[in-house]
């Protein structure tokens, strides 16, 4: 048991041998806790961008010689948010129909480049020869620009899907391979050598050991498939599409509507936020549960049934106290 | 009882001017109802020579037989670190390493996990456990596989003095019960005194030096006047051969 001295405020005296008085720590109220809050400081984000969003209008507006009519207020947006979810639009297609038609691109692009990525990283992974055969090849996907990627496939393909769906596939395959080729450079060689010493077939090695050993690399993997074949898909779109998200901006765009681009800009934040807190954390809490908490009460456990039985020998040698 | 027969037995890493010799036409046999420590300096060929008796290893030239009743012998590893699957609970650590998951099996797990005193742990995951009892984890899945001979690469030089000390006792107890022959490799000369019959002493260069016998009575308490000097003793052997230097 360890003793801590503490100065009295009525007393003035110190508790410490050198004789420095710290002085007491005052007890914060609730208000002042919940301004130094990480909870208060999240929730302060989206007033100070309406804050500074408003201010930046008006500065543009006053010192500039310029329409404006063009500049969107938070009003205008909020607006047409609510009147794209509603369904009320004038482009072509309504909100619903705009993002099935890029999620349904976006679904099965990021499902060939897991498939494919994950092979040639498997493959690369394992083997020497095959990772000299892609190397230069995965470096040069990835070094690749996703603008480049829809220009090129819009000019090859023209307007239907083959070319947004290409281009989801050659932004996220490379993170794909990179991601797995690590994961299969670093299994737990010491794992795999337990199983031999227990004669555990192959098969059981490899569903129980290899593949469990990869999905925190998968799961990275599909991250970035998701969220740079997105981008990659809208540019697309943009460039060389008759429909999808990123056309519904162009459409925006081209109608001098400011307020539509930075609305669908929002659904594009939204729909992040919501693929992550959705989907991809409640996968990643299922499938990672096992990761160690730091607070586990078997660990405290054990210490203390070890220190008692230490105890009890001690006692029962020499008949003296504890320790 | 299983049977270990070892002659000649030679191993060699890399090539060349990397050659490094690990063991050096070692023979040895073993048997029994015998727990037999494998003592020496780091280098020595200790882990290697458990490596090699487990199969995760070959050797460069000679030969081995681990028999139980003229039959091959099924052997059970205990390594030095418990090396659990983190993303499998307790219970299933131990299925991994069984041919199947009946009931019998589980009851099987279940009453080695009691025996290690984890008897409630079984539905935990190796994460939420402290090194002590990963280790135990890592005990009783080796005995629940009930090997025939069981391998040990020191494995409890990882832990903190108390827990070593009572999984000492636990292993003693399980090694008293089951009647295993136990092969133990550990760089402790008093945990080698403590628990074994039989102590082989290597030297770096993975030579075989001495083979003593160890007659105290079980349980040995370490503290004990005739198990410091049996300690002594085999420390003594040390300065004769010069590996303490190493």
């Amino acid at each position: 048991m360890t003793a801590v001295a503490t100065t009295s405020p009525e007393s003035g005296s110190s508790g410490s041998s050198s004789g420095t008085a710290i002085p007491p720590r005052r007890p914060e109220n609730a208000v002042m806790r919940f301004l130094k809050s990480p909870t208060f400081a999240r929730a302060l984000f989206l007033p100070a961008v309406l804050v500074f969003w408003l201010i930046s209008n008006k500065l543009i507006q006053d010192s500039w010689d310029f329409d404006s009519s063009v500049l969107a207020t938070p009003r205008e947006v909020w607006d047409f948010m609510l009147a794209e979810i509603a369904g009320d639009t004038v482009a072509p297609d309504n909100l619903y129909g705009t993002f099935g038609t890029s999620l349904r691109r976006l679904g099965i692009g990021f499902a060939i480049s897991m498939v494919l990525g994950t092979a040639i990283g498997l493959g690369m992974g394992l083997s020497r020869a095959v990772n000299a055969f892609f190397h230069d090849w995965v470096m040069a996907l990835l070094a690749m620009p996703a603008l480049a990627w829809a220009l090129f496939l819009s000019l090859i393909f023209g307007f239907d899907d083959k070319a947004p769906v290409l281009a989801v596939i050659l932004a996220g395959i490379p993170f794909v391979i990179v991601n797995v080729r690590e994961g299969v450079r670093s299994t737990p060689s010491e794992l795999f050598d337990m199983s031999n010493a227990f004669g555990v077939p192959s098969n059981k090695r490899t569903r129980h050991v290899l593949l469990p050993s990869l999905y925190p690399f998968l799961f990275a993997a599909a991250r970035y498939a998701l969220s740079i074949g997105w981008k990659g898909l809208v540019i697309t779109e943009l460039f060389g599409g008759g429909d999808g998200a990123g056309w519904t901006v162009k459409f925006w765009y081209d109608a001098h509507q400011l307020h539509g681009v930075i609305g669908y800009s929002m659904f594009f934040v939204i729909f992040a936020l919501v693929l992550e807190n959705l989907v991809l954390e409640p996968i990643s809490r299922r499938v990672f549960k096992w990761r160690p908490s730091l607070d586990s009460p078997e660990i405290v456990e054990e210490a203390m049934d070890d220190l008692h039985d230490l105890n009890d020998e001690l006692n029962a040698k020499s008949g003296a106290g504890t320790i | 009882m299983a049977e270990i027969k070892i002659r000649n037995l030679h191993k060699e890493f890399g090539t060349g001017a990397d050659k490094v010799v690990a063991l050096e036409n070692v023979n040895l046999d073993m048997g029994g109802h015998v727990f037999v420590s494998i003592v020496g300096p780091s280098g020595c060929g200790k882990s290697t020579l458990l490596n090699i008796l487990s199969g995760i290893e070959t050797p460069t030239s000679g030969s081995l037989e681990i028999t139980q009743s003229g039959k091959k012998a099924a052997p059970g590893y205990v390594f030095q670190a418990a090396r659990l699957l983190p993303w499998r609970t307790v219970m299933d650590n131990l299925l991994f390493v069984q041919e199947d998951r009946s009931e019998a099996t589980r009851a099987r797990c279940q009453k080695y996990l009691e025996m290690v005193q984890l008897g409630d742990k079984g539905d935990k995951y190796p994460g939420e456990l402290s090194g002590g009892m990963q280790q135990r984890v890592g005990i009783a899945r080796a005995f629940s596989i009930e090997p025939d001979v069981l391998f040990m690469d020191e494995p409890f030089s990882h832990l903190d003095a108390i827990t070593a000390r009572s999984l000492r006792r636990e292993l003693h107890t399980m090694w008293s019960d089951t009647g295993k022959t136990i092969i133990f490799v550990t760089h402790d000369v008093g945990e080698a005194v403590e628990l074994s019959n039989r102590i082989l002493v290597f030297a770096k260069g993975g030579r075989l030096e001495d083979d003593i016998t160890v007659e105290l009575p079980f349980p040995r308490d370490p503290s004990h006047e005739d198990v410091a000097i049996a300690k002594a003793n085999v420390l003594r052997k040390f300065e004769e051969f010069d590996l303490l230097a190493t």
